[in-house]
């Protein structure tokens, strides 16, 4: 009878037999797993619809515009907009803007990671740790970082460390959260697949828990990005003083101050600009390559 | 692994010093007692059992009657309240009803994962982990994700992973031991007829013993060399039958004969 690979080599036939069998199910059962389309294909049905929505919204904005239903003081022209950022770039002061606020954001965000990590280990895995400061954690995420401000002005004065204590109030939760919500979500069966196969605490821990709680970690990340980010708007939008240099959210007073509606939607689009460019370049290939490898990728 | 169960390490040694006839385990007069006081539930009540090196067993009872415990007493998952489990081997291999595979891991990771567990050094698990799955004829799917296989090939990943975690326990001439947890059950029918062919050929490849827990007769009959059969709360042994190399009529008799007594101790419980 005809055989599939390599089975040739095996004496016996009863065996042959089930091992063509087998290959037969395998081949019947396995699941499909769904190719991606090709390259530039996929890259314009990722592209084109939101650069569709945008030239609509802007078109909307340019009819209403001329339409001229309110003053320009109120709704300025998008060329406008446009030419206030395109100046702040062109001199440079917009990417001075920028790091001033990023680098903010994202060394805040790398302090709430390294205090939040541990405590979410302990969160998850101490009873009593959990029962002391889980709900209270769980409070804090549900707490405007804003309402911090006036705290942390009168504790640090205006000054970086502030600002950062506002970012840290709000992004540690989050983290905190993801990271126990993702252990907690791990199926039972793992940890107990560890103990029989001789793995210690420690091992058990990096093998098993840590690998298996990434989605949820991931996710409380990415939540906790966008806590620092809006806190830190927060706190430079309500904290503005000469010795906190000229972030985002200070730009946006600024413009306020000064009635120049330009200037304030610029800020506005800018602040939404690095909230969309850190989810996409950042957390988004991150996000799918761990769920893709899990076979949970379905709807990224 | 081996200071979480003092009882065990001390009986290891005596073993050792014996030859060939030691059990490949030996369960002497176990109970098991979940929760204190009133709420007290007895799984198990005094259980004597002994599988010998390279025995296939079969634990066969209805629901509730302590053969998951007993597995996973023996598999060090739990303690007993009282009595001896003495095992040769320091780490028996276990398999679940489910595969319980890591989903982020690779076939051949996941059965690397065991390897590297089990203290093997790097150049010898590559070699292992294409042998365990040219065992469980998978070589071809080394680098599938468990998501990308199926219900039947996930098992045997399960099982390569579970003889890969006894390899840097157990000396080369050891033969180990295997405890099951009615790991076809959720199986179509069709592929649990073939993974029962399987893993009776692999049981002969390797001379390992086997614990196989079950609630199909038919099943334990056709796998089993005996057959042990657990009544329910409490489980105690309830029979005991040797259906090794049996085949059409005889295999039939025994299988109906077992099926009585398994019916017997259910309908005790109406009863009580």
């Amino acid at each position: 009878m005809p055989q599939p690979d390599g089975s040739v080599t095996d004496p016996n036939p009863a065996s042959r037999d089930l091992a063509a069998v087998e290959a037969g199910l395998d081949a019947l059962d396995a699941p499909v797993v769904r190719r991606r389309r090709a390259g530039w294909r996929r890259v314009l049905g990722a592209v084109l619809p939101p650069l569709v929505a945008v030239a609509v919204f802007l078109g909307a904005w340019q009819a209403l515009w001329a339409a001229a239903f309110w003053p320009e003081y109120k709704l300025p022209a998008p060329l406008a907009v446009w030419e206030v950022f395109w100046g702040r770039l062109h001199t440079g002061e917009a990417l001075g803007i920028l790091w001033t606020s990023v680098h903010r954001a994202v060394l805040g965000f790398l302090i709430a990671l390294v205090i939040a990590t541990p405590l979410g280990l302990l969160v998850a895995k101490m009873r009593v740790v959990r029962a002391a400061v889980g709900p209270l954690i769980t409070g804090l995420q549900s707490l405007p970082s804003v309402a911090w401000v006036p705290a942390a002005v009168l504790w640090f004065g205006l000054n970086d460390a502030a600002i950062y204590m506002v970012v840290l109030l709000g992004a540690v939760p989050s983290i905190t959260n993801g990271l126990v919500a993702g252990i907690d979500q791990i199926p039972p069966i793992l940890p107990r697949v560890g103990v029989v196969l001789g793995a210690n605490r420690w091992q058990a821990a990096r093998y098993v828990l840590l690998p298996a709680a990434l989605p949820g970690y991931l996710a409380g990340l990415k939540q906790g990005w966008a806590f620092s980010w809006r806190s830190l708007m927060a706190a430079e939008l309500i904290a503005t003083s000469p010795q906190l240099g000229l972030g985002l959210g200070a730009f946006l007073h600024n413009g306020q101050a000064l009635s120049d509606m330009p200037q304030v939607i610029a800020a506005v689009l800018m602040i939404l600009l690095v909230g969309i460019g850190v989810e996409l370049l950042a957390f988004r290939p991150v996000e799918r390559r761990v769920l893709r490898a899990r076979g949970l990728a379905g709807v990224l | 692994m081996e200071e979480g169960r003092p009882q065990m390490t001390a009986t290891l040694d005596i073993a050792a010093t014996r030859t060939g006839t030691t059990p490949a385990v030996r369960l002497t007069g176990v109970h098991k007692v979940f929760g204190h006081g009133r709420a007290a539930v007895t799984a198990l009540d005094g259980v004597d059992l002994a599988v010998a090196p390279g025995e296939f067993v079969c634990l066969l009872g209805a629901s509730g009657c302590g053969k998951t415990t007993l597995l996973n007493l023996v598999a060090g998952l739990e303690q007993p309240t009282a009595g001896v489990i003495s095992t040769r081997s320091a780490r028996p291999a276990v398999m679940f009803q489910e595969a319980a595979l890591m989903p982020w891991l690779t076939a051949a990771r996941n059965v690397d994962l065991a390897l590297k567990l089990a203290g093997q050094r790097r150049p010898e698990r590559r070699r292992q982990v294409a042998e365990l799955l040219d065992l469980v004829r998978l070589g071809e799917a080394a680098g599938k994700r468990p998501h990308e296989l199926s219900g039947g090939m996930r098992q045997r990943v399960a099982l390569a992973r579970a003889l890969a975690s006894t390899l840097g326990t157990a000396a080369a001439d050891e033969p180990g031991l295997l405890l099951m947890d009615e790991p076809f059950a959720a199986l179509d029918a069709i592929t649990r007829d073939v993974l029962q062919g399987e893993l009776l050929r692999i049981w002969r490849a390797t001379g390992t013993a086997v614990l196989f827990v079950t609630h199909d007769v038919r099943e334990a009959v056709r796998l089993g060399q005996r057959v042990v059969l657990l009544s329910s709360r409490p489980g105690r042994v309830a029979g005991e039958w040797v259906v090794d190399g049996l085949h059409g009529a005889p295999e039939l008799a025994v299988v109906e004969e077992v099926n009585a007594r398994l019916r017997e101790v259910i309908s005790s419980h109406a009863a009580a």
